[in-house]
């Protein structure tokens, strides 16, 4: 068969948040130009047992059950964060166990910064269309480090996305993978030494040379080599480091606010790191309908961008409702919540 | 009973918190204050039944057969058993055993505990051996909270409430006042205990058995005799863990044991007049009255409440129990046949009934001694 | 406390197999849990999962939980070692809504699967006759017609009751068996099943393959205490002369009968490589008393017998 399919999807995020306003409130800034710089007006905290094998458990555990396949059925499975539980000890291992995949399974994490799941998206559909496997997990997940007074510190946020891949043949097939490509440079955006908590960024070099030009380039290279006119796509889905950047590319592209809707869930999140574009997917594949046209453009800092084209083949459907209330944290549970008092 | 056994001599040391004191400090004095009772010589002892738990988390001791074997002269043969907190009954039972093949005539059993020499995490965990180390200590469980489960599903199959269950530490306490070996002799009312903090919710402080250093001994014969005469020694057991239970409102190893105890000893329930019986939470006790007969189920609070107004249908942890007397976890069951005979020969009464168990009932014995001067 | 690598390896699977939802049997707050887990209290819970196993597990909840709320399983952080390894576990997270009662009897089902010939109507008999106070067989809905060797295991019906049955889904799994000689439909009842659960017995059910898939699917896995019975024999080409045997010396079948059903024990003995996930036991059928007390081991319920 020549493509793969998303055959079942889901997506965790953690019931905790904090008001940007009551980040702001802490460190004395005014709250409402931060709301009307970032856009975001709360953002997702881990539980203080909560960390990124947990979120991505939760995750791809909603999306076998939307699949109907088997866990004893799947063979791959490739997971992307910037937050690892471990440096050495793959989360992929844990997850092959933890979920009761076929042990004979291919499995890696990766590392891209906010890009690493799609990255994992694309090697497993890679894996089969060559026919290697059936079925397979690309999953993006974190608990977004940010040292506390820095500006990341509004929008670093916490969640998971995981998509059961298979060939677009299967009867369950949702969403098929058209195309896929990447864009890569080395662009020192925004860097995490190996001894450091905290990831550091350049300040305004982050917009252009960083998100902006990667973005576009890619965007380029999608409507020439894929022949696609932008206002026939019917969902675009951009890496959401705030609610400003994917929405100044977008007007810049000509793409318009309703191709934007149904995958700009940053808002009301905030920045779930390798897991933000996909969690955007996953809203997407829960209003879109057959035959509609997705384009997902993700960006990681150092610096790439990995774009899909895919055709829903079916109605997507949603996923059930978090029942939870949402528990909203002062900010020095805030503080606690993100491992700040950890001995 | 295959041979007559007989206890003809006991001793222990108070139970408390002591610093200066070791393992080995402990032993001796117990051991030295039961010869002396005996009016035996040291060399007569046969064999030596050690009965500990915790020695080699809390004092880097095994071998402690050979230890207490040591302290006497002659060193004779030792050996060591454990049943968590029910290894008191259980070494008298094999004792018995070894008296009835005859392989012994004068056995010393020994409980020994010295549980202050480790931190209080490390003695928690510790105790939770006495649970399922894969079912219920990797949860965070300790101890109080198995107990804690327990009273929360009873009060809500029967009905106990708060205030009712502080009579039981009450009447330990009460009990424990005029017990020179206890740890704790100070009065506490109903109302002290439910005000006490909240341990395991719905369990308190004072609902709890004490952290507690001491040892017990005794000398049970075939060849010399006294009044006292154990009637019968029956263990039992039950699984570890209470998830792998059809109820943790029963259990079914004092059932068990208790019947078989009655019958090897060929008496009614109704024959016993004393009873020091295994308090480990308040709880317990509630339980253990409905398990050892003496009550019907879900109405075993009402002893305890008998006896704090006043009347006395059994005489009842007379030694304080396992709350005020105090619990260096081995020398419980020991201390428990000790105070049961005390009071037969004191008031000239015929029957009484020791009950021991360990963890949550995993094991469970029960000894019947008879006085029969009475 | 010793929480080594092998420990923490050997509690991945326990855990792994606890992620269903359950009612609360009885919970406790540890004012001062263990110190691994941090400084604040700690609400464990006694919960029954679905599958009848009780768990101890910590219970997420806004509020107190009480006794007969449902819950929902998370996978949770439990706590890091001295050593850097982290632990994880499967916590309960509470659901709104009333209290359920707990029912009477775990809700599963004792399931036998093997290939045609390798005995299971007489393991089955046995099983019923010997614990017959804790466990009843299901009887197997079936559109062929009686015959004479049939030992009350079956109850028949026509093609069409058989169709509306499993229409208004009384039938929770269902087969059918072509063969040369003819077309026939198998099926399990739900009433049947609930009506022994209700008496507080055991479900047993000997079957194959399909109908197990179909039990599985519709129960859940976790639902079933699967044993795979297996003939005796080294090889795979012992194992089917063994089964060939049975069946001649059976005499219950024609020749055409004994081709198919040796066709189709092919096909099942490899089925038990492939799906080793559907069976917890496998049991070789040496003997009649040895499989029974293979089967009353491993059954919780029966161990008190």
């Amino acid at each position: 068969m020549t493509h793969s399919a998303i055959l079942g999807f889901g997506a965790y995020l953690p019931k905790y948040r904090i008001k940007i306003s009551d980040i702001a409130r802490h460190w004395e800034q005014d709250p409402a130009s931060l709301l009307s710089g970032l856009g975001v007006e709360e953002k997702s905290v881990p539980g203080l047992d909560e960390d990124s094998f947990t979120l991505a458990f939760e995750a791809a555990q909603l999306a076998l059950k939307t699949s109907g396949i088997p866990p004893s059925r799947v063979s791959a499975i490739f997971v992307g964060s910037e937050s690892h539980p471990y440096a050495v000890k793959p989360t992929s291992g844990m997850l092959v166990s933890a979920l009761k995949l076929d042990p004979f399974s291919h499995a890696a994490d990766l590392e891209f910064a906010c890009k690493s799941g799609t990255a994992g998206m694309q090697i497993v559909d890679s894996f089969i269309r060559s026919g290697q496997i059936n079925f397979g997990f690309a999953i993006g997940t974190d608990t977004a480090q940010s040292k506390p007074g820095d500006a990341l510190e509004y929008t670093a946020a916490a969640g998971a996305a995981a998509f059961l891949l298979g060939p677009d043949s299967h009867k369950n097939a949702l969403c098929r993978i058209d195309k896929t490509l990447s864009y890569t440079t080395d662009t020192p955006d925004f860097w995490r030494a190996v001894n450091e908590p905290y990831p550091r960024h350049a300040g305004r070099f982050t917009g252009e040379p960083g998100y902006f030009h990667h973005t576009r380039e890619t965007i380029s290279a999608v409507v020439k080599e894929w022949k696609i006119k932008l206002p026939e796509i019917n969902h675009v889905v951009f890496h959401m480091p705030n609610a400003k950047f994917p929405m100044r590319i977008a007007k810049e592209c000509g793409i318009i606010k309703e191709q934007m809707r149904a995958g700009f869930i940053v808002p009301s999140i905030g920045n779930t790191y390798s897991a933000c574009s996909l969690i955007g997917l996953v809203s997407v594949l829960e209003q879109a309908k057959k035959d509609e046209l997705i384009l997902v453009v993700s960006y990681g800092s150092g610096s790439g961008c990995d774009a899909f084209l895919m055709t829903m083949l079916k109605n997507g459907k949603p996923l059930p409702i978090d029942e939870r209330e949402r528990e909203y944290l002062k900010y020095d549970e805030y503080l606690e919540h993100s491992g700040m008092l950890s001995s | 009973m295959e041979k007559n056994i007989y206890l003809v001599g006991s001793g222990l040391t108070p139970f408390g918190e002591w610093w200066g004191e070791s393992l080995r400090d402990l032993m001796e004095e117990a051991i030295a204050a039961a010869l002396k009772s005996s009016h035996l010589n040291a060399t007569e002892i046969d064999m030596v039944i050690v009965a500990n738990m915790l020695a080699e988390v809390t004092n880097n001791q095994s071998g402690l057969g050979a230890l207490a074997s040591s302290l006497l002269p002659h060193h004779p043969p030792a050996l060591r058993v454990e049943s968590a907190c029910g290894s008191g009954a259980l070494a008298l039972h094999t004792a018995c055993a070894f008296l009835e093949s005859k392989r012994a005539k004068t056995v010393l059993v020994l409980g020994v505990e010295k549980m202050t020499d480790a931190s209080v995490d490390a003695v928690s965990q510790a105790l939770m051996g006495a649970a399922d180390s894969e079912l219920d200590a990797p949860s965070g469980l300790t101890f109080p909270g198995i107990f804690g489960l327990i009273t929360r599903r009873y009060m809500h199959e029967f009905g106990l409430t708060r205030e009712q269950l502080s009579v039981v530490s009450a009447v330990h306490h009460r009990n424990a006042h005029e017990n020179p070996f206890a740890q704790f002799r100070q009065k506490l009312t109903p109302e002290d205990v439910t005000a006490s903090p909240l341990v395991s919710d719905p369990l308190r402080l004072f609902d709890c058995s004490p952290i507690s250093d001491g040892a017990a001994a005794c000398i049970l014969s075939t060849i010399h005799k006294s009044p006292l005469r154990i009637a019968a020694s029956q263990m039992t057991s039950d699984t570890l863990s209470i998830t792998e239970r059809p109820t943790i409102v029963s259990f079914k190893a004092t059932r068990e044991a208790m019947s078989r105890a009655l019958k090897e000893s060929d008496i009614d329930r109704s024959d016993i007049k004393v009873v020091e019986t295994h308090d480990c939470f308040s709880i317990a006790s509630v339980i253990n009255m409905e398990d050892l007969g003496f009550a019907k189920q879900g109405e075993g609070i009402r002893i305890y409440e008998d006896i704090y107004a006043g009347r006395t249908p059994l005489f009842l942890n007379n030694s304080g129990g396992l709350k005020a007397c105090g619990h260096p976890v081995a020398a419980t069951g020991i201390k428990q046949l000790i105070e049961v005979g005390k009071y037969l020969k004191d008031t000239s009464t015929q029957w009484g009934l020791a009950h021991n168990f360990g963890g949550a009932a995993a094991s469970c014995g029960i000894h019947i001694m008879e006085n029969t001067n009475a | 406390m010793n929480n080594g690598a092998p420990i923490i390896h050997r509690s991945l699977k326990r855990e792994r197999d606890r992620f269903l939802p359950g009612t609360v049997v009885s919970f406790t707050t540890l004012t001062h849990p263990p110190v691994r887990f941090g400084h604040r209290p700690r609400t464990i819970g006694l919960i029954e999962l679905n599958n009848g196993q009780r768990v101890l597990a910590p219970i997420l909840s806004e509020n107190k939980p009480f006794i007969g709320q449902q819950v929902r399983p998370r996978m949770r952080l439990s706590h890091a070692t001295a050593d850097g390894l982290r632990v994880y576990e499967v916590a309960y997270e509470a659901l709104a809504g009333k209290a359920v009662q707990l029912q009477k009897f775990p809700g599963y089902i004792l399931a036998l699967t093997g290939p045609s010939g390798v005995g299971k109507s007489t393991i089955s008999r046995t099983l019923a006759r010997v614990f017959s106070e804790y466990a009843e067989n299901v009887p197997i809905l079936t559109t062929r017609d009686p015959k004479k060797s049939d030992d009350g295991e079956y109850v028949y019906t026509t093609p069409k009751e058989f169709e509306l049955l499993r229409r208004a889904g009384v039938i929770v799994s269902s087969t059918n068996i072509p063969s040369s000689t003819e077309k026939r439909q198998y099926g399990y009842r739900s009433t049947d099943i609930e009506a022994i659960w209700n008496k507080g017995k055991l479900p047993i059910v000997v079957t194959e393959i399909r109908l197990l898939k179909g039990l599985a699917h519709h129960y859940g896995r976790q639902s079933i205490l699967s044993f795979g019975l297996l003939p005796p024999g080294k090889s795979k080409r012992a194992k089917l002369s063994a089964l060939l045997h049975r069946l001649r010396t059976r005499g219950r079948e024609t020749e055409a009968h004994i081709r198919d059903r040796m066709k189709n024990a092919e096909h099942d003995l490899a089925f038990f490589l492939e799906r080793k996930d559907l069976f917890d036991h496998m049991v070789v059928n040496e003997d009649l008393s040895s499989v029974i007390a293979s089967v009353k081991e491993k059954v919780p319920k029966f161990s008190g017998i």
